[in-house]
């Protein structure tokens, strides 16, 4: 509404966004749910919320797409921004203390499985399609083994390799973490395209005070709080019937 | 330094009473045990009041060369400008049970905070259970505990934390009143190696405890770490069912910690009770696929 209302007022003179073009369509490419490097294949323990009945309608969906968020933000979220910075400045020790630091942090093997997984592919597809000297170097040592490669790392990397600054790499993981439960969500119980894209918009709503909040957290500071979601989790690794990855 | 932690920044103004950190606020305990002739000994005891502990007892029948030891409190809890420092260290083989008299509170607070440090220490073959009595933080109360562990690859460890949603049944009851509570659990090889770290900043007034996928509706969270030789870890973690039951309100799970260190038990509930004796009985499993004998029935009064 406020968006429509500055146009008609500037009779059609735009706000400068302070983005150019190709940037904010990197932003829509790297953000998209559809990019190849395998979020759709976990499901952040939503299969087991929705088995034991703890998901079961748009209401609980929110909430647990906001403590998926939540828990993101204060945990992967920061090694997004301190990731990005040390790209910034080129800082190889820095970017594998980070990365070693995430893994770590990983206490149980779905979520190292999916870290690892992703930040893999992700850095695979972002050195041949952006082929620039930051991503390649860092594939190269995630094949080699010198890094784990998790998946905040790589994005990081990533997104300053396109010149995206640091608030723009934390909403870009953001997202990706809501559309990955979302996505999940609709192959995995009865509920509209409607309703999870009225959550989206809903939850994004949330991601500017995260980001304000650990805007400038160090490293050290990661943390993260679920121990609803690691029992899921559990469950979910020792489940017989189950339609997502562990 | 935990003293530089953002989540103290709020709270640097001094106690009206002892300045924090001074005489009767920097309780201090060193345990170090060595294998002795027929059985492990404590060695090593310093202590400094409000953390007291008098000697090492042997009341544990299925391992009667196992020194156990109750660490007491004089101070009726953890109070403000508290800043605690707990070190236990296990010389090559030696075994030890270290737990806590009763529940620990931390009271109820209007300035400052209160610190724990932990060191553990465990050389190569020894095995040490640190399983203390529940934690209880009181409305307004600002805790951070730091938990170091230094383990040998040939070591096993079980440590436990119990945490409740503050006095539950006193007044109306307090369900997640307090400010602040910070943990931080990391582990790492003599070798100077990191194996994994957990660190928690819960903030209830701030941020929603009670959500799908945190608490939940439960009140009572256990946290079991298990750090063991890969062999271990595998057949506890093959005998391991992990339950959701909201009908009886009782979760737990077990996940394998990275670099094969060991594992992570959680469990949530809404007493302390279940909590406890299902860590009981997981503890059971870890005593007896790593020494060999069970863990005896708790104690009638316990």
């Amino acid at each position: 509404m406020a968006m429509s209302t500055t146009m008609t007022t500037t009779m059609g003179i735009e706000r400068p966004s302070g983005r150019t073009l190709p940037e904010l369509l990197y932003l829509l490419q790297f953000g998209d749910s559809a990019l190849p490097v395998g979020g759709f294949s976990f499901s952040n323990g939503l299969e087991s919320a929705i088995q034991e009945g703890l998901v079961d309608g748009p209401a609980t969906l929110r909430a647990y797409t906001e403590t998926s968020m939540w828990q993101a933000a204060t945990g992967d979220g920061v090694a997004v921004i301190c990731a990005h910075r040390a790209a910034q400045a080129g800082d190889i020790d820095a970017l594998k203390h980070i990365d070693r630091l995430v893994f770590e942090r990983k206490l149980n093997e779905e979520t190292r499985l999916m870290t690892v997984r992703m930040g893999r592919k992700l850095c695979e597809l972002s050195s041949v399609i952006i082929a620039d000297g930051a991503t390649r170097d860092w594939f190269e040592r995630i094949k080699s083994g010198d890094t784990p490669g998790t998946h905040p790392v790589s994005l990081a990397i990533t997104l300053a390799a396109l010149g995206a600054n640091r608030q723009d790499a934390f909403g870009v993981h953001q997202y990706g973490v809501a559309t990955a439960v979302l996505s999940a969500a609709l192959r995995l119980m009865r509920i509209s395209f409607v309703d999870t894209q009225k959550i989206l918009l809903d939850v994004t709503a949330q991601v500017a005070p995260a980001y304000a909040r650990v805007t400038d957290a160090t490293i050290d500071e990661m943390a993260s709080f679920a121990p609803m979601i690691d029992i899921l989790a559990a469950v979910h690794v020792k489940g017989h019937v189950r339609m997502f990855m562990n | 330094m935990i003293s530089g932690a953002r989540e103290l920044r709020a709270y640097q103004d001094e106690p009206p009473q002892l300045p924090s950190g001074s005489f009767g606020k920097n309780a201090y305990l060193r345990l170090g045990f060595e294998p002795g002739a027929h059985r492990t000994v404590l060695r090593t005891l310093h202590r400094r009041a409000p953390l007291i502990v008098q000697q090492a007892l042997y009341w544990d029948e299925e391992m009667p060369g196992l020194p156990c030891v109750s660490i007491i409190s004089n101070a009726g809890g953890i109070l403000q400008g508290d800043r605690n420092v707990i070190e236990i260290d296990l010389q090559a083989d030696a075994q030890a049970h270290v737990t806590t008299q009763s529940a620990t509170r931390i009271q109820e607070m209007d300035a400052n905070y209160a610190s724990q440090t932990q060191l553990l220490t465990l050389g190569p073959g020894s095995y040490l259970e640190y399983i203390p009595r529940p934690i209880i933080p009181h409305r307004n109360s600002r805790f951070i505990q730091t938990t170091k562990i230094d383990i040998d690859p040939t070591a096993t460890l079980i440590y436990s934390e119990i945490m409740m949603p503050g006095r539950k049944y006193y007044r109306d009851g307090e369900i997640f009143e307090y400010e602040l509570f910070s943990s931080t659990v990391t582990a790492g090889r003599p070798s100077g190696e990191s194996l994994f770290t957990e660190k928690f900043v819960l903030r209830p007034k701030l941020d929603r405890l009670h959500a799908l996928g945190a608490m939940g509706d439960f009140h009572v969270f256990g946290n079991v770490v298990v750090v063991t030789p890969k062999a271990n870890a595998d057949q506890l973690f093959e005998a391991n069912t992990p339950v959701f039951d909201r009908e009886n309100g009782i979760a737990h799970g077990v996940s394998r910690l990275p670099h094969d260190a060991g594992l992570v038990f959680k469990v949530l509930a809404m007493e302390s009770a279940p909590v406890m004796e299902t860590i009981r009985a997981f503890w059971s499993e870890v005593r007896q696929v790593v020494v060999g004998p069970r863990v005896p029935d708790n104690f009638l009064w316990a």
